[in-house]
């Protein structure tokens, strides 16, 4: 179906080459799961596909592309569009429309399809991806997941024979995810559809892919199915990381699989956790606080108190009540009723220097904090604004991301290098309380692993208090002292990261559920029990 | 060599059809200058069909999917500043946006930008109406001029206070002519005809000139002063920001990026 012969490519304005020799063929319905570290031309390689990269970007094309027999260098994009279906990174910034209907239509329209074509169409996929019950809602009170489902629809109505996705699931919550991707298996087994997608968080995507595409940082790639890929790649979801390990035989690309393999190691594991909570001192205090927005209830006399030293997570499902929580916190708005005090001062008052030095908040798009053209300016600002000798953000910030360029625009940074920079320019003013809503958003894991050791040296090392707003259950499995699980508004778990997480099934890491019971919930501590267990380093 | 698509430029072919409605605009807005009759409703009905041909022939020409969807983004943003200033005394938000916008993105699509972001804001104000032809084509001269103005000043860009200087300059004069077409375009009708200003059919000339140019400064000096005020204060506070960010769309959009297919690297070595 799509061909790639000995493609290499170039982008105007760069001496670097993206792809060199690329070679493959994914054939008829098969479900291609793209990989490779930030910027090693993921989104690139998807791009090519339907022809924008080079049609709309420039560039140096060497080599050819086929899909379905068209060549891409010979048709543009647009003559494209009724065989490949493409859906973007964010859903949101693709909508034209306002209602479920209306942007299903649309493409349709814009094809010129007949009256009644476009009726059996919209109906058929509000069949499919079960929006039936969603078609008149306005698209911007959808959740993620719908959202994200609208958007694949939106691509599926011009019957494509493809379909492309750049990171579907990376901003979806863990239910969402398995929702959008439930979806994306049925097209392939059910309609034969062509799916190549691109995913930073493996261990979602991992058991559907049929083949795997590595892209290496020298522009080299490979094609294989998931166990062969996986036994070498860099990039690997815990459950690989936990095979390699334990030196089992093969990889497993599911639970299941390693949950069978392992069983000899589980049968000593001891089924004691020796979790315990931190003793610092109340950072946070927060006292029945209520807070809604209009009609609407988003938080329910809520009582928590978070410590110095402490990392916290708070999870939940998406309007479950976690950002009004932080904002409230921030200071933001004044909560509808209850108190908040930040080392006893209530944050809406908090001014200037003070507020600098108390709370750090990092918002769910890092990008809306920078406002200069470039990470330079961004860094001198900071030492302006937080009475620092001047080169000492960006000397912080070298360490995080020894690669960054000064003069880059802050926009044009991957996704991990932003992240950076933010943590930076916050973290350079030492705040008692750092607040951060889904941190992990678009970062692949090499970003990720410095977050966590970002954060966690920043609160064991400094003792100070660090609140994360996330789905991602692995990162919370890494890096939480304690975890708070809101629902509705309510507070219906309060714990340490161990109790919590292996209360629920739906919410475990997958190392936790290939070991259950034992309460391991990394490779790290799976390793250092199983030694305890067995009395020896018999793994080393 | 193949490149990616330019920013919209007007087709000899469309550079015609501009020339000529807008020939037909501007003796819309002068006639009663030169001639005796009574040309109003036949201009209002000229005028508006120029402005349906001219859209006709732009859309029918190529318009890449980038320069439509700058265009789209821009006239949006215009119709939202449109209602912040009620258009009461002069006070509209909209020019310096404009003006700024098309000296970007150049004199084509700045003529675009003009008329499409008077459509759609006159949409969301309520303003349809005969003088919309007329305030469709003064905004898209204002855009093309825009657009048109000079890039190079002795062999070096002008950029910085200097474009800011030329930006301002350009914004003043465009918000006096936009006052004074839109005077030309109902001044014959609403005084009556027995007042000192009113227009005199068939008379002399200078003589209505001079009337036209009492009455538009006893009238309309109180909405074009602050409208030139306004505007340039928008064009001094945002000018910086607005232009890079524009500028930096301008790049990353790759127009005009050289494309090259060549056969595979292996083939040829």
């Amino acid at each position: 179906m799509i061909t790639f012969n000995s493609v290499s490519l170039i982008y105007p304005h760069s001496l670097h080459t993206v792809f060199e020799d690329l070679s493959f063929t994914i054939d008829e319905g098969e479900m291609v799961l793209v990989i490779g570290a930030t910027g090693s031309g993921k989104s690139s390689l998807l791009r090519l596909i339907n022809g924008l990269v080079p049609h709309h970007t420039g560039g140096i094309l060497a080599g050819d592309i086929s899909v379905d027999g068209i060549s891409t260098s010979l048709t543009k994009p647009g003559g494209l569009a009724h065989l490949i279906g493409i859906v973007g990174q964010n859903p949101a910034h693709g909508f034209v429309t306002d209602t479920v209907e209306e942007e299903l239509v649309f493409g349709m329209e814009a094809l010129n399809f007949a009256p009644d074509v476009m009726r059996k169409r919209v109906e058929e996929i509000l069949d499919l991806l079960s929006l039936a019950h969603l078609r008149a809602r306005s698209i911007s009170t959808l959740s993620g997941g719908e959202q994200q489902r609208v958007a694949i629809g939106s691509a599926l109505v011009m019957h494509p024979k493809v379909l492309v996705l750049d990171e579907p699931t990376s901003a979806l919550d863990p239910i969402a995810a398995e929702e959008v991707l439930s979806i994306l298996h049925r097209l392939v087994h059910d309609l034969g559809l062509t799916v190549v997608v691109s995913e930073h968080k493996l261990e979602r995507v991992i058991g559907f892919a049929d083949r795997i595409i590595a892209i290496s940082a020298d522009g080299k790639a490979e094609i294989d199915i998931p166990e062969e890929i996986l036994k070498k790649s860099p990039i690997a979801p815990p459950i690989v990381h936990l095979a390699r390990a334990l030196n089992l035989d093969a990889v497993g690309t599911s639970v299941r699989e390693v949950r069978r393999m392992t069983t000899h190691l589980r049968d000593f594991a001891p089924l004691v956790s020796d979790s315990q909570l931190a003793t610092g001192k109340t950072v946070v205090w927060v006292d029945s606080l209520s807070h809604s927005y209009g009609e609407k209830v988003a938080l329910r006399n809520i009582s928590l108190e978070f410590k110095s030293g402490e990392i916290t997570a708070v999870m939940g499902r998406n309007g479950a009540g976690k950002s009004t929580l932080f904002k409230s916190i921030v200071g933001f708005h004044k909560a509808s009723g209850g108190q908040i005090k930040v080392l006893g001062t209530d944050p809406v008052e908090l001014r200037g220097r003070q507020r600098l030095a108390t709370i750090g908040y990092i918002p769910q798009e890092p990008s809306d904090l920078l406002i200069h053209s470039s990470v330079e300016k961004e860094c001198a600002e900071s030492d302006q604004d937080n009475g620092l000798t001047p080169g000492s953000t960006f000397a912080f910030l070298a360490r995080l991301a020894p690669t960054i360029n000064r003069q880059a625009h802050p926009r044009d940074l991957s996704e991990g290098q932003r992240l950076s920079l933010v943590l930076a320019l916050i973290l350079c003013s030492a705040p008692d309380v750092l607040i951060m809503d889904e941190p992990t958003r678009g970062l692949d894991y090499q970003a990720k692993s410095l977050l966590v050791d970002t954060l966690v040296s920043y609160s064991r090392n400094l003792g100070k208090c660090v609140l994360i707003a996330t789905h991602d259950v692995e990162l919370v499995a890494e890096v939480a002292d304690r975890v708070v699980f809101l629902a509705d508004g309510d507070v219906v778990a309060d714990g340490s990261t161990l109790d919590v997480l292996l209360s629920s099934p739906a919410f475990a890491p997958q190392v936790a559920k290939v070991m259950s019971p034992a309460p391991w919930l990394t490779v790290k501590d799976a390793l250092r029990g199983i030694a305890q267990a067995t009395g020896k380093d018999s793994l080393s | 060599m193949k490149k990616t698509a330019d920013v919209y430029r007007l087709s000899l072919q469309s550079k015609f059809v501009l020339t000529f409605t807008s020939v037909v605009a501007l003796t819309g807005f002068v006639w009663p200058f030169f001639y005796v009759g009574n040309l109003h409703w036949i201009f209002v009905i000229a005028i508006a069909a120029s402005a349906l041909l001219l859209v006709s022939e732009i859309g029918i020409g190529s318009i890449d999917a980038k320069s439509i969807a700058l265009l789209g983004v821009m006239s949006a943003f215009i119709t939202l500043l449109r209602p912040l200033g009620a258009g009461a005394a002069g006070l509209e938000p909209i020019w310096f946006a404009l003006i700024i916008a098309a000296r970007v993105f150049g004199p084509s699509w700045g003529f675009l930008l003009g008329i499409t972001s008077m459509t759609t804001s006159a949409l969301l104000t309520g303003g349809v109406g005969p003088w919309l032809a007329y305030q469709i084509f003064a905004a898209g001269w204002i855009g093309l001029l825009a657009g048109a103005l000079p890039q190079k000043f002795a062999g070096r860009l002008i950029r910085g206070a200097a474009e800011k200087v030329l930006l301002i300059a350009f914004g003043i004069v465009a918000s006096f002519a936009f006052g004074i077409l839109m005077d030309l375009q109902f001044w014959p009708w609403v005084l009556g005809s027995n007042t000192q200003l009113s227009y005199i059919p068939g008379g002399a000339l200078s003589e209505n000139l001079s009337r036209f140019i009492t009455f538009h400064f006893a009238s309309s000096m109180a909405w074009d002063i602050p409208r030139a005020i306004l505007t340039s204060i928008l064009i001094v506070l945002t000018a910086t920001p607005f232009l890079r960010a524009l500028r930096r769309t301008y790049f990353k959009a790759a127009f005009l990026t050289p494309i090259e297919f060549k056969e595979s690297a292996r083939t040829v070595s």
